[in-house]
């Protein structure tokens, strides 16, 4: 497998009157090839989780491992394991800096030990990959590019590293309907070719519907749910108090079931219309 | 002032274009629209990213004058620079970034920074202060430290601090973009009451589609030009158009559009118990 | 770096945070005189009472206070080390090759990192129990005369007012470029100096290009609330002399007049002048 958590909890400030307990009590394994959503409301450890999985915040209690590296070591291999597991924060455009696209790219593979020509190599496959025109913009300013390419610019400095997993935050925060639903394809993408696991943060329901083969559920630092995606959604009871909402397939089935129509758990617009389609033939 | 103005309209826009130009290269950010806005009326603005939303929201306030073509704020010409302040009492604007439109510390002190601007006595101001925090149920909060708030509270803040100049037009400029589901519906239910209780013209600037179909009417925008406007059924019926523009449908519209095509007879719906109603009907 | 607490507001209902900030910073300038007169070890102790009183009765918790000296703690630190080797005068008290102390250096270097930590935590007082908008007005409306001159005083203390406001904001923007080009194997603590300073440049540009953004949307907004419509501003809050705040300004004097004349009592008394 390739992450494992285990007994994970976090207090931030511990022993002042600004104690705040981020997590409490995590466990879950992740497996290669899955894709997995991370869900909770604003403050509900989803942040301070990921956090842990590449070593920005240590262990203080339980067990982190990802892959080979456990992260409850006296000096876990901080490098190999950031190489292993590349992370996208939110808005991730604002990490870009160095005075060409190229360059920023280049960042990465150089911190990780790759030589120059490798660091190269990797950062133009990384560009082409994010759906950029090399030429056209290896030379460019990355404050140049408009706000969809710079994120795929902060992508394609991630994926120059060569990770085997790759997390990120909120890949869509801010992007328009259109770039919304290019970067979800490119995740799509990105998963089938040269990345094995991917972890998705994600508020929007929708995505993670259509897109994670697993959901795990944060509420105030605990993890109240683990399950697939039709799992979860068929049993909306836990939604209840955590604020957070149904993605629209399931809401329609929900109020169809109790207007007599049982439709299932569709997770996305093409099972929604399949399903319903078959519940009115089947009256007819 | 123009004659022709109708009062009815508290925005009325007339074959307004901006230019920009870049390395000797012209470009239309916005291109002959032309537009009016009624009194009391929730419109919504669509389009993908830089298709002139929020070139369009700088004309309203008088933050940006058009090359050609003239805007009137409630009878104004905001080509007319001596009234700019007057234009801009009367249409507020609520950005993006909560924490990026905020001068003070406090709230109440932050909602008091525009009338205090404005030069309104110390007594309207501390009415004005009150109500607009009582509006978007902010009162209880008001000594608090506006850092310490959730996004969808700070937004909230933004909107009174935008009401204590008492508008006659909110303009919400994405100000859902960086919030969490919670914080979105926080600031559309007060966007909601604002125009059905107390009348005020919202102008709402979105990405999400389902903020949308709660307006009277739904502009939409592409490359700088309005390629459609109506009400939210009207304009999602036109399905080649949204997709030209780069936007998607609400999905019970777009099960709708689909069931259709396979032969259904759907109407336009917009709302996830509007398509349940529907559904229902056919059976 | 979200420990630094220094220039940060801490509301609280006390009887500090109702001063008038006009006060306050008049107060804080008699302070810094204060701290600055002192040349003895015991001058300190009308100081400490002085600043005491003040930190219980502002009702900031103490692990606040203390974690406003904790930003600085390594500047007063080096401070005071390079005065015990740099000041040889007096008694040689431990020597090793070319580094000699001597009890002079000790006890310069002694009051100069207590004249440090004493300004810093009494600065820090006054952001804890003044918001920045406080400040704001009060220095507005102490600066007011030089309006004759075309200073422009509203302008410089806004300016003030929202610097403060934003260090926070700041700091938490460092916090997560920080992070972010650590995820991609950013190392900020091995290599000498020009390497390590070298590895912050990808943390100082983006926060550059971050700044500038905020600093013009921030303009956008104030601008569209109608920023210098008139050059007859209103104020929400009047500053309002109370008695209170005519008592506080006659203890700090009776204080700063102590500071002064503790000496000469000293002296009279044939105490030891250390």
């Amino acid at each position: 497998m390739s992450i494992k958590v285990k007994n994970l909890s976090f207090v931030y400030s511990p022993k002042t009157p600004f104690q705040k307990i981020a997590l409490d009590d995590v466990s879950f394994e992740i497996n290669d090839g899955e894709t997995t959503g991370i869900i909770g409301s604003t403050g509900s450890g989803k942040s301070t989780l990921i956090q842990h999985l590449n070593g920005l915040i240590r262990v203080t209690k339980g067990s982190v491992k990802v892959c080979d590296i456990d992260l409850t070591a006296k000096r876990p291999d901080l490098k190999r394991l950031r190489s292993l597991i590349g992370m996208l924060f939110q808005y991730p455009e604002y990490q870009l800096f160095a005075d060409t696209v190229f360059k920023d790219v280049c960042f990465g593979p150089l911190n990780f030990g790759f030589s120059q020509s490798e660091a190269e190599e990797c950062a133009a496959q990384a560009i082409a990959l994010v759906g950029l025109d090399f030429d056209e913009v290896k030379d460019k300013s990355p404050f140049e590019l408009s706000g969809g390419q710079k994120r795929r610019a902060a992508i394609a400095g991630v994926l120059a590293c060569k990770p085997q997993i790759l997390v990120l935050d909120e890949p869509t925060a801010g992007l328009d309907p259109a770039g919304k639903r290019e970067m979800l394809e490119l995740i799509k993408r990105l998963k089938g070719d040269i990345i094995k696991t991917v972890i998705m943060i994600s508020h929007n329901m929708d995505e993670i519907a259509e897109y994670t083969d697993r959901v795990l559920v944060m509420d105030n630092g605990k993890l109240i749910k683990d399950a697939p995606p039709r799992d979860l959604f068929s049993d909306i009871s836990c939604f209840n108090n955590t604020g957070l909402k149904l993605p629209h397939t399931v809401n329609i089935a929900s109020i169809l079931k109790k207007r007599g129509i049982d439709i299932g758990t569709p997770l996305n617009i093409n099972e929604l219309v399949f399903n319903i389609k078959q519940a009115l033939d089947g009256v007819k | 002032m123009n004659n022709n103005l109708n009062i009815d309209n508290i925005i009325t826009i007339n074959n307004a274009s901006v230019i920009y130009q870049k390395d000797n290269l012209i470009t239309h950010a916005l291109t002959q629209v032309t537009l009016e806005i009624k009194r009391g009326s929730f419109i919504a603005i669509l389009g993908r990213n830089g298709s002139g939303k929020s070139t369009l929201a700088k004309l309203l306030n008088a933050s940006l004058l058009p090359d050609i073509g003239e805007i009137f704020v409630d009878g104004i010409n905001t080509n007319d620079e001596s009234r700019a302040f007057d234009i801009r009492s009367k249409v507020g604007m609520v950005f993006q970034n909560p924490d990026n439109q905020m001068v003070a510390t406090i709230i109440e002190d932050d909602l008091a920074f525009g009338p205090e601007n404005l030069g309104i006595p110390r007594a309207e101001i501390r009415e004005r202060v009150d109500w607009a925090l009582k509006t978007v149920g902010m009162y209880e909060h008001r000594l608090r430290a506006t850092q310490k708030l959730s996004g969808g509270q700070k937004q909230r803040v933004a909107i009174a601090a935008v009401l204590s100049m008492a508008p006659d037009v909110l303009i919400l400029d994405e100000a859902t973009a960086m919030l969490d589901p919670r914080g979105r519906e926080e600031v559309m239910d007060t966007a909601r009451k604002l125009n059905t209780e107390k009348h005020m013209t919202i102008v709402l600037i979105t990405h999400y589609m389902d903020e949308a179909v709660c307006a009277d009417k739904i502009i939409v925008l592409d490359e700088g030009r309005v390629v459609t406007e109506g009400t939210p059924i009207e304009v999602f019926r036109q399905v080649d158009l949204i997709k030209k523009a780069g936007l998607e449908f609400p999905t019970p519209a777009e099960a709708a559009f689909k069931l259709k095509t396979l032969g259904y007879n759907i109407p336009v719906v917009l709302t996830d118990d509007e398509l349940v109603e529907a559904l229902c009907q056919l059976k | 770096m979200r420990d630094v607490a220094f220039g940060q507001f801490y509301p609280a209902d006390s009887i500090i945070h109702k001063l008038d900030p006009r006060i306050k910073l008049i107060l804080m300038v008699l302070y810094i005189v204060g701290v600055f007169l002192v040349n003895y070890f015991f001058s300190y102790i009308p100081v400490a009472i002085f600043l005491l009183i003040i930190v219980f009765s502002s009702k900031v918790p103490l692990n606040k206070v203390i974690k406003s000296v904790k930003g600085i703690l390594l500047i007063i630190i080096l401070t005071a080390i390079l005065n015990i080797f740099f000041n040889k005068s007096d008694n040689v008290i431990w020597s090793w090759n070319f580094l000699v102390v001597t009890d002079g250096g000790l006890k310069l270097a002694g009051k100069l990192a207590l004249k440090l930590l004493f300004l810093v935590v009494g600065t820090s007082m006054l952001t804890f129990t003044t918001t920045p908008m406080g400040i704001t007005d009060g220095l507005e409306s102490i600066m007011k005369p030089l309006k004759a001159l075309k200073v422009p005083v509203h302008d410089i203390a806004i300016t003030m007012s929202i610097t403060l406001r934003f260090i926070p904001i700041l700091i938490e923007e460092i916090d997560k470029i920080i992070m972010a080009q650590k995820a991609r194997g950013a190392a900020f603590d091995t290599g000498g100096l020009i390497k390590r300073i070298k590895a912050f440049l990808p943390v100082l540009i983006p926060l550059f290009v971050s700044a500038f953004r905020r600093a013009d949307e921030l303009a956008a907004a104030m601008d569209a609330r109608c920023y210098n419509a008139t050059p007859n501003r209103t104020k929400l809050k009047e500053l309002k002399c109370m008695p209170r705040d005519i008592c506080a300004l006659v203890i700090s004097a009776i204080f700063l007049a102590l500071v002064i004349t503790l000496p000469i009592i000293w002296k009279v008394l044939q105490l030891p002048l250390i």
